[in-house]
């Protein structure tokens, strides 16, 4: 008993082809949607882990510039953490001192250079405006006065 | 020259796969171009909003002998939003239910803009436990009522000692 199809001489010649018309109809929809969202440029800016940026309208493109990270829990620049949120939660200080040494390093290194002083703040989504303020404070202290927050661009 | 000379004997199942085009350099372009072109996929754009330093704060301010004149501020807090122009409140939108009233202040903010014909820069004063998400929404709708020199403030609780 048989269990090919009566009349097939493909498979029983031993010459079977796969059918790749279905194949070949996914990869040109993948390719098409590939190429629609294709970048030459790339990311100039990464954002940090575990930061949930928030949402915006605004399509400006970012620059690379200084890069300060507000996570939930902590401050961070560089990937290193200057300082947790709940040491200056209580503060009434509006300054953050190991943030305003690692900023006023930046600010000579970027004088130095022709760059102009400008912070880009990457702040997540829930974090206090608090923070963000003191942040903001404390960069202006070490000299920096234009700023930018870093956002996802809204589809 | 006649038609007929065209016209295959055999029958259509076995014409269509005597003429079955080899699709395999088709698919070994896409297996190279695919993996190329996923790599360089941008899935989600990021982009940035410019904004200036609380007014208090700045080392520029005061540098002008002119007479300052009244910024428009967009105060947020958990029980109002308002519009206020210098010292003076203009508009105050209740917060209920936590939810921040964002269609609202949208509509006062292209209102007044166009009553006052104010084009300079709008201060958003946001209090102190806000989520940040909540002021990045008003720098958008201050942005889309095209009030784009935007500078970042702290509210206080009465609106008479806004900047």
């Amino acid at each position: 008993m048989s269990i090919l199809p009566a009349g097939s001489h493909h498979a029983s010649e031993g010459t079977f082809r796969p059918q790749l018309t279905s194949l070949v109809d996914v990869m040109t929809i993948l390719l098409v949607f590939l190429i629609k969202s294709f970048s030459v440029e790339g990311d100039i800016v990464t954002p940090a882990e575990d930061l949930q940026l928030p949402v915006s309208t605004s399509e400006k493109p970012p620059r690379l510039r200084c890069s300060i990270v507000i996570t939930k829990t902590a401050i961070m620049a560089e990937g290193e953490i200057v300082e947790r949120l709940s040491d200056i939660a209580d503060s009434d200080s509006l300054l953050v001192p190991p943030l305003y040494s690692y900023m006023k390093a930046q600010y000579v290194k970027t004088r130095s250079s022709s760059e102009r002083p400008e912070v880009i703040i990457q702040c997540d989504r829930d974090v206090e405006y608090a923070y963000v303020k003191k942040v903001m404070y404390t960069c202006s202290k070490a000299g920096f006065s234009d700023f930018s927050v870093l956002v996802l661009q809204k589809e | 020259m006649k038609l007929s000379l065209y016209r295959s004997t055999k029958p259509p199942s076995q014409v269509a796969h005597t003429e079955d085009l080899d699709v395999t350099p088709v698919m070994n372009m896409f297996i190279i171009l695919i993996p190329f072109l996923v790599s360089m996929a941008v899935f989600t754009r990021m982009s940035i909003i410019e904004f200036s330093l609380p007014p208090n704060v700045g080392a520029s301010m005061n540098r002008s002998s002119e007479k300052p004149k009244p910024k428009l501020t967009i105060r947020i807090g958990e029980d109002y939003l308002g519009i206020v122009l210098g010292e003076e409140l203009l508009d105050s939108l209740t917060v209920e239910n936590g939810v921040l009233p964002f269609e609202k202040l949208g509509r006062q903010i292209v209102l007044r803009k166009k009553e006052l014909a104010y084009d300079g820069e709008v201060v958003i004063a946001s209090k102190d436990h806000i989520a940040f998400k909540q002021v990045v929404a008003v720098m958008d709708l201050c942005r889309d009522a095209g009030l784009d020199k935007i500078g970042l403030s702290s509210a206080t609780d009465s609106p008479d000692a806004l900047p």
